[in-house]
């Protein structure tokens, strides 16, 4: 067999694959070559994620085996039967096929062309990107149009390391292997965990560029940033707001990012300066302590390659979603499994159980499960996990297989025997007073329940420590959008809450109802 | 949990009994097989070919009820296998009378673990056009055409540099020590 023949025959295996069709592949005997390079496609791209079948498959399935089983008993056990999908399929894949292009057609219509080119050569100058040096400036601007520097920080960055200088000299560090923070005010070189790692740039080129193609997006113009021409463009999220992403037209890289404006604030981070694919210094990257600076250690954990040694570290056995992390982090009280945007960490738990006040509540493993942020954490079989990040619902439902987030269309308020009037106006103005950070209590429906059963108390005012304390009231329900608080003392035994402006982590809790006692 | 009575009754073809195991068991049993087929269409065929295959099997009070996910997906290995021969012509049928139920792929998680790690190591090795390449032919799923575009290349030098990249890696798999993982699950299938 010539290359050439080999070539295109791997590369409609390949085309076959992202298809996620079943190749056609008569392998004969002087194919060992070609078969070794199928292999080796299929191994590289277990890197990725598996793709799902529809929603309906399970149902299907079990239809499907039924059928076939019953049929089997019809005409004797044991008897090989064709696979049933087959023939559906011939009329379901040219379909689905139709439907696909449907949808590119759709799709490169609402993108334009024009913008897909711009996103294509952004895309393909990060894949590129091998290597930077540059200096990025994080500036906000609040509603009534002040702006402000927040930091300044000099970044070099290569592969999955990367070193961050602050304005105050503070240089922090993760090559991959460690990460360690320079401070030279204390003269201490401090060792941290390379996992979580909440310290990357907020501004990642690579993460940006995969949004700018996932999302739709517009051309705005061309404009000047940090004295370099950049197209700018807007990208919208589905149901997230819009926000800005400038992209120099020379090395077509993003320079800016401005979010849309958030908690009455907007941030924008600017490369003011920018070297792309350069050579970075090794001794960057290198672990060194400077003379007479001491070395604290914060047990920065140690990156292992199974499940075993990370349980002789940590001590405990963790549970394992179906998904095999990239990295297994192992601390003295803790595992961390990396899995790229999302984190697990396991702990053994001390004390009770305790959801942070404005979380929502859902159950996992017969208990309580917290849904904050981007962040889900419950126990189970003597762990406490926690996993947050993009793909969080989906790793901790591989744990806790019957993991139930809240209902939020649930209408608890209307249970309640006595409803409570609102003044919208009110709320919203209070809303707006959170927002800029005042009264954050009432983000946190056990503290507005207390104000309002103590304010039923005492009328005038709670003066000093408030009558019925803080131990005797109960979050019971919490879906988001609505709470319900149980009481133990007083003349109320339940206060209904609604969030009645905006129904994520930052809305707050309003009365709309109680049970009196 | 699936109790002995809910295995007789699936095995008797009752639907309500083969619902409840094929929504309990489904996912793990699909993800085991994709990660061995790389795409949709087969594993979803094997998946259902492995649920027959192995209700069929089923004899009165014969239930693997300790790990009866192990045993679907030993069952499926076998399922992969027949596929694979039959594709080179050299039928064989499964021989469901040698499966031991209790011998199973439980060490699953933890080589796939480390072969991910071999596998980084490998790409880490290609050059910086083979890595990109590969990145986007195989696991951002580009077409040979837009990879073209995306690498300013033609798409004829795309498919060679695709062949010779793969080539490389694997005989850097192969060279590699730790490459006994990728060659025990190769055997899993092929053997």
């Amino acid at each position: 067999m010539s290359n050439k023949n080999i070539e295109e025959k791997l590369s409609d295996y390949i085309d076959a694959l992202n298809n996620e069709h079943e190749p056609e592949f008569a392998v004969t005997d002087s194919d060992e070559e070609l078969e070794k390079l199928q292999e080796t496609v299929r191994l590289v791209r277990t890197l990725k994620e598996p793709v799902l079948p529809d929603d309906d498959y399970p149902k299907r399935l079990a239809k499907t085996v039924a059928s076939k089983i019953q049929r089997g008993k019809e005409t004797g056990l044991g008897k090989p039967t064709k696979t049933l999908s087959k023939s559906i399929k011939r009329i379901l894949l040219p379909m689905t096929a139709l439907a696909a292009s449907l949808l590119i057609v759709v799709l490169v219509n609402w993108l334009g062309l024009f913008n897909q080119d711009v996103v294509y050569a952004m895309e393909k100058a990060v894949a590129q990107l091998s290597s930077y040096h540059g200096v990025l400036e994080m500036r906000t601007k609040n509603a009534a149009g002040e702006e402000w520097l927040v930091r300044r920080a000099e970044i070099w960055s290569e592969s999955d390391k990367y070193a961050i200088k602050h304005d105050d000299g503070t240089l922090t560090v993760n090559n991959g292997q460690r990460k360690w923070q320079v401070n030279h005010e204390n003269k201490e070189v401090v060792l941290l965990p390379i996992l979580p790692d909440p310290t990357g740039s907020s501004f990642d080129l690579r993460d940006e560029a995969k949004r700018a193609k996932q999302y739709p997006h517009t051309v705005i113009g061309t404009e000047l940033v940090a004295g370099r021409e950049a197209i700018k463009l807007a990208i919208s999220p589905p149901g997230g707001e819009e926000y800005y992403l400038w992209v120099d037209t020379e090395t077509n890289l993003p320079i800016q990012l401005e979010t849309a404006m958030q908690k009455a604030l907007q941030t924008t981070y600017t490369f003011v300066s920018f070297e792309p694919n350069t050579k970075i210094p090794p001794e960057i990257f290198a672990y060194q302590v400077p003379e007479g600076y001491a070395v604290v250690e914060k047990d920065p954990g140690q990156q292992v390659a199974t499940i075993e040694e990370a349980a002789a570290i940590s001590g405990f056995m963790p549970l394992l979603p179906e998904q095999a992390p990239l990295r297994i982090i192992a601390f003295k009280d803790r595992i961390v499994l990396d899995y790229g945007d999302t984190t697990v960490m396991e702990i053994i738990p001390k004390g009770e159980f305790k959801p942070a006040p404005n979380a929502s509540l859902g159950s996992a493993a017969g208990g309580p499960l917290e849904i904050w942020y981007e962040r889900l954490r419950w126990r189970q079989e003597g762990l406490e996990i926690q996993v947050e990040g993009d793909k969080r619902i989906e790793l901790a439902r591989e744990i806790a297989a019957g993991l139930a987030l809240p209902d939020a269309n649930q209408d608890l308020a209307s249970k309640a025997k006595v409803k409570v009037p609102v003044n919208m106006e009110i709320v919203e103005a209070s809303q707006k007073q959170v927002d800029s950070g005042s009264s954050p209590w009432q983000l946190d429906p056990l503290q507005v329940s207390l104000t309002f059963v103590n304010l039923k108390v005492t009328p005038e005012g709670i003066q000093g420590e408030p009558q019925i304390p803080m131990s005797s009231f109960k979050l019971v329900t919490n879906n988001s959008v609505e709470a319900v608080v149980e009481v133990e003392d007083g003349p109320v035994e339940r206060v209904y809450l609604k969030r009645l402006v905006r129904q994520d982590e930052t809305g707050i809790w309003t009365v709309v109802g109680y049970d009196p006692r | 949990m699936i109790t002995a009575d809910v295995y007789k009754k699936a095995a008797e073809g009752d639907f309500d009994a083969i619902e409840k195991i094929c929504l309990d068991t489904w996912e793990p049993l699909y993800r085991f097989i994709y990660y061995k087929v790389q795409n949709r269409e087969e594993a979803e065929d094997i998946t259902q070919e492995t649920y027959v295959k192995t209700l069929k099997y089923f004899h009165k009070d014969k239930f693997p009820q300790e790990n009866f996910l192990g045993f679907l997906k030993t069952v499926s290995l076998n399922v992969i296998r027949d596929r694979w021969r039959q594709k080179q012509r050299r039928g064989v049928s499964v021989n469901l009378q040698e499966i031991n139920p209790q011998e199973v792929a439980s060490d699953d998680k933890q080589s796939d673990i480390a072969q991910r790690l071999v596998l980084k190591n490998a790409l880490a090795k290609l050059s910086e056009e083979q890595r990109i390449i590969i990145d986007l032919r195989i696991i951002r799923g580009y077409s040979v055409a837009e990879t073209a575009k995306l690498v300013g290349k033609t798409e004829s030098a795309v498919r060679t540099a695709q062949y010779r990249a793969l080539k490389t890696l694997a005989q850097i798999l192969d060279d590699s020590t730790e490459r006994q993982i990728g060659q025990k699950r190769r055997e899993n299938i092929e053997q």
